[in-house]
């Protein structure tokens, strides 16, 4: 248990070399050790997707995953996603879109759906679809986050008519 | 009233202004509980029941505190003189008082319930050092079963004598009416009507962090709570601390719903240890503890007779409700109860009503409030009523609604009914037909629709359609706070004692405050949710926050543009009637000449002259709205399903709401707001339960086995409104935080039901109508 073991990746562009015990979960990691406390951990079991990061380039789960497993990797969390500038077009969107509330889930969703554009700079409704179906949202009921997944992805928001 | 200001610039009122909340969180800059970590912060966790009812025989911490790392461990016996129960707000003055402990004194009633807590330096050691403690259980029989419990073979409060803790009456016409509206019926209807038990299940999970300050020894508690004010006095009263000594503060809040409109037991342990300790002692509860150590919510079941005359009205309704209030009465325990029989009848004018609300203990979580409250069960059973009885009488069941709808022209109107803590039901405003008619025209509840049924059935595909009409008590009181305070920049600062968790209050009390001085929205700053910047409050709950805090800080700046254009007129040696407010200046009517709010702030900073009528300089605004009774809401909501009836599944392929919660703020975040509840009543009605086994084991301890919904389960949801504002404020809103699950399984459950009449189904429960439980409704044969 006392054991330590070293870490080191690369988290929001900074080079970052840790010791820590084999147990501990990167979303741990990321949060009580680099301070990174924008990663959320809604459920701790991997369903609702408030934790996920971008790790070399995909999105993962941040508590289904130990630190010592990002050995080697670059992680991207929400606070990397748009760094000291302005915020994305993804999180644009979301402003304008009023995808978000409470704000608890919101950094997994930017940070899913900033890999899905990386990826995929226009991807199909399909995919949007597929890559919001990993997040759980308790307040939105989703419809505003799919607007802004559209909009960020440069495809039509249709106004809903009445 | 007026919600347009003077100037030319265009109200911010009534315009779907982006949130101001979003930046910093949609960059990670949020800071919720978990996030904060004092120096020396160490971890607690709670030992916790894992049986429904049983006797604590002993409880032996030895191993625990021999585990590296930790520093304490508490049991009932350690604070049975410090810790006094927690307090239920909403007993009537009968009630039986069943109130928890922080800890259980010597029977469990509940499997989740905390038996004891420790404290380790690592929250990972904590969590390992909770199999260190030994509790010996002697087991007792468990009751689950409301009819059970009611039947009370096993009593959970032996010295009570019964299992039913509360009754609720509410009595309209009397007992003699009753029976004459019966004897007169053309048609009687008996049913009874199951509701399931829901986790309102917030995305952020609860938790504290407690500290002491070394210098002051005042007590800090950070919580993830809806009202941080009212938490300063519980716990005030449960651990004999003057408020003055006691912090509480509510910070970034990642959804409550109800489940954090509660005092629980880790916001009592959390202090004890750090008083003990003098150090930080934080708890986040995991997901696990969350389905069983938070409030579960709904589970009730009605019976419900019905009169009915010939031509279809409805003339009286005599009801029995039994909650399922699990194992103590927590902080809002017949809240639930109380609303579900006072607003049983809904829209409908119903003059003969009798209603029986039985509050029953069960060996499971507490029950408390959840988004709607007590309304979602209504208008499931009304509002199947009136499907059912339209059906039989043959009758469109949209006309029989209008038949029976209190109309404009018969507003405000009485009920004769009451709510616990809110008080008596008196609807205020609005045109329900209208938004009837309006909801059904949408969904395409029109005189083709039989016909298209029809169609679609002949082709295998079983389509239906569900209204759900409502009335909601909102904005109930007893007041809000604000503070409207301009510093010598001339910039404003609102203190709301409405501390929110996702509803956008910076954003709504900008928008009201800036309307009001004329000014820019980036002039307002609003602060909510830390009691030593607010020195009172009550909190984000029922609706009530636009409404109730809102007016507050409206009509706390009005009095701060009032004093701003008195002293306008002193400094300008101009007769108040010759000035106006324009532009976030006081103006001389016809002239050039003007004073701004930074001049006057910085006049008022900067001189020390007396003022005549001993007005003082200070810009600065206190406003409590009290409630003088509640606002009523309305909506109908309508859906249309599709189900597969080889499969079970059903497919919402469309949902209309259309809703009135009068003067309406900021249309996109009413519209959140809508479609949250909505999407929340939806997953309770086709997935989300919290099953318990016959001996009390909760059967859903995580969220897989407790379905939330996602995107490609919900429907794109249409939503019109109508605007009736209240006269019960100066600005006319109403609340619109709960219409939207309120209304969902009323609705949805009707579409259910009238896609499967050809298979005869007789629907009377809110499911959750999962595929299993949908094909077992229809005969194998057919399907």
């Amino acid at each position: 248990m006392s054991e330590l073991l070293p870490v080191v990746l690369t988290v929001n562009g900074v080079p970052h070399t840790a010791a820590v015990p084999p147990r501990l979960l990167l979303a741990d990691l990321l949060r009580e050790h680099l301070g990174l406390t924008g990663t959320h951990l809604g459920c701790g079991h991997g369903t609702c997707g408030s934790c996920t990061v971008v790790l070399d380039g995909e999105p993962v789960r941040s508590c289904l995953m130990l630190a010592v497993q990002a050995d080697g990797s670059s992680v991207t969390t929400v606070e990397g996603v748009a760094g000291d500038g302005p915020i994305t077009p993804v999180q644009q969107a979301i402003n304008d879109n009023h995808g978000m509330q409470c704000g608890f889930c919101t950094p997994g969703v930017v940070c899913s759906l900033t890999a899905l554009l990386d990826a995929d700079p226009a991807p199909s409704d399909e995919a949007i679809t597929d890559t919001l179906d990993g997040h759980l949202c308790r307040c939105t009921g989703y419809q505003n986050i799919v607007k802004a997944a559209r909009q960020a992805a440069g495809r039509p928001v249709p106004e809903v008519a009445p | 009233m007026t919600v347009t200001p003077t100037g030319a610039r265009p109200a911010y009122v009534g315009g779907s202004v982006k949130r101001r909340e979003d930046p910093r969180l949609l960059r990670g800059r949020g800071r919720y509980v978990a996030d904060i970590r004092p120096a020396g912060t160490v971890h607690m966790a709670i030992v916790r029941s894992p049986h429904a009812h049983a006797r604590i025989v002993g409880v032996d911490a030895s191993r625990a505190l021999a585990t590296p790392g930790v520093l304490a461990v508490l049991t009932w016996d350690d604070i049975a003189d410090q810790a006094g129960p927690i307090p239920c707000i909403d007993l009537y003055p009968d009630s039986l008082p069943t109130l928890q402990t922080a800890l259980a004194d010597g029977v469990v009633r509940y499997v989740g319930q905390p038996v004891a807590a420790l404290v380790a330096t690592d929250e990972y050691l904590a969590e390992d050092a909770l199999d260190g403690v030994e509790v010996t259980y002697q087991r007792l029989p468990a009751v689950v079963d409301l009819d059970e419990a009611v039947a009370g073979h096993t009593l959970l409060y032996p010295e009570h004598g019964t299992n039913v803790v509360t009754t609720i009456a509410q009595d309209v016409g009397g007992d003699a009416a009753v029976d004459a509206a019966f004897a007169a019926a053309d048609h009687v209807y008996t049913e009874t009507f199951t509701v399931h038990r829901y986790v309102p299940a917030p995305m952020e999970t609860r938790g504290v962090v407690a500290e002491i300050d070394p210098v002051t020894e005042r007590l800090t508690l950070i919580t993830s709570t809806q009202f941080p004010h009212l938490v300063r006095g519980f716990l005030s009263g449960v651990l004999g601390l003057p408020e003055s000594r006691i912090r509480v503060i509510a910070p970034d809040v990642g959804g409550g719903f109800g489940a954090k409109c509660e005092f629980y037991c880790e916001e009592i342990l959390a202090p004890l240890f750090a008083m003990r300790l003098r150090r930080p002692v934080k708890w986040i509860e995991d997901r696990r503890e969350h389905m069983v150590a938070s409030s579960h919510a709904r589970e009730q079941k009605h019976s419900v007779r019905v009169a009915v005359s010939a031509d279809g009205t409805v003339t009286a309704v005599d009801a029995r409700s039994w909650t399922s209030n699990g194992a103590a009465c927590c902080t809002l325990a017949t809240t639930p109860a109380s609303i579900s029989s006072a607003m049983l009848r809904g829209p409908y004018r119903i003059p003969v009503y009798r209603a029986r609300a039985h509050c029953v203990t069960t060996n499971k979580t507490p029950l408390a409030v959840y988004r709607g409250a007590g309304h979602p069960q209504a208008v499931l059973v009304m509002e199947r009523m009136m499907d059912i009885i339209a059906a039989d009488l043959g009758r469109d069941r949209v006309e029989l609604r209008l038949q029976n709808m209190i109309t404009p022209a018969e507003l405000p109107n009485d009920r004769g009914t009451a709510i616990v803590l809110a008080g008596q039901v008196v609807y205020d405003t609005g045109d329900y037909g209208a938004v009837l008619r309006r909801a059904a025209g949408m969904i395409g509840l029109t005189p083709d629709w039989a016909a298209e049924q029809q169609r679609e059935r002949a082709r295998g595909r079983y389509l239906g359609i569900g209204v759900a009409s409502l009335v909601e008590e909102t904005a109930i009181g007893p007041y809000e706070s604000a503070v409207v305070r301009v510093d010598g920049a001339g910039k404003v600062t609102v203190l709301t004692g409405s501390s929110p968790h996702g509803q956008g209050h910076v954003t709504t009390f900008s928008q009201l405050v800036a309307d009001e001085l004329d000014i820019d929205l980036e002039d307002v700053t609003v602060l909510h949710g830390d009691t030593d910047v607010v020195a009172e409050g009550v909190g984000t709950f029922a609706s009530r926050s636009a409404a109730i805090g809102g007016a507050a800080a409206r009509s706390a700046a009005a009095t701060v543009k009032e004093k701003a254009l008195t002293l306008a007129s002193h400094l300008l040696e101009i007769d108040p009637a010759d000035l106006e407010w324009r532009d976030g200046a006081a103006v001389v009517r016809g002239a050039s000449r003007s004073m701004s709010l930074a001049e006057l702030a910085g006049a008022a900073t900067a001189w020390n002259a007396p003022l005549p009528g001993g007005l003082d300089w200070n810009l600065e605004a206190t406003h409590r709205h009290q409630a003088p009774g509640i606002a009523f809401s309305h909506a109908t909501h309508a859906a249309k399903v599709a189900v597969d009836v080889t499969t079970g599944e059903i497919d919402v392929l469309d949902y209309v709401v259309v809703h009135d919660c009068g003067t309406v703020i900021n249309p996109s975040i009413v519209e959140g707001q809508v479609h949250g509840g909505v999407v929340q009543g939806l997953g309770g009605t086709l997935f989300e339960e919290v099953p318990y086994a016959a001996d009390g084991t909760p059967l859903a301890r995580n969220l897989a086995d407790y379905l939330l919904p996602t995107v490609s389960d919900v429907p794109v949801i249409r939503t019109d409104s109508a605007e009736s504002p209240t006269p019960l404020n100066p600005y006319g809103m109403k609340g619109a935080g709960e219409g939207g699950a309120t209304g969902a399984p009323g609705a949805l459950v009707n579409a259910l039901a009238d896609a499967l009449a050809p298979f005869g189904v007789h629907l009377t429960s809110d499911g959750p109508w999962t595929p299993d439980r949908v094909l077992a409704l229809i005969p194998e044969e057919q399907a």
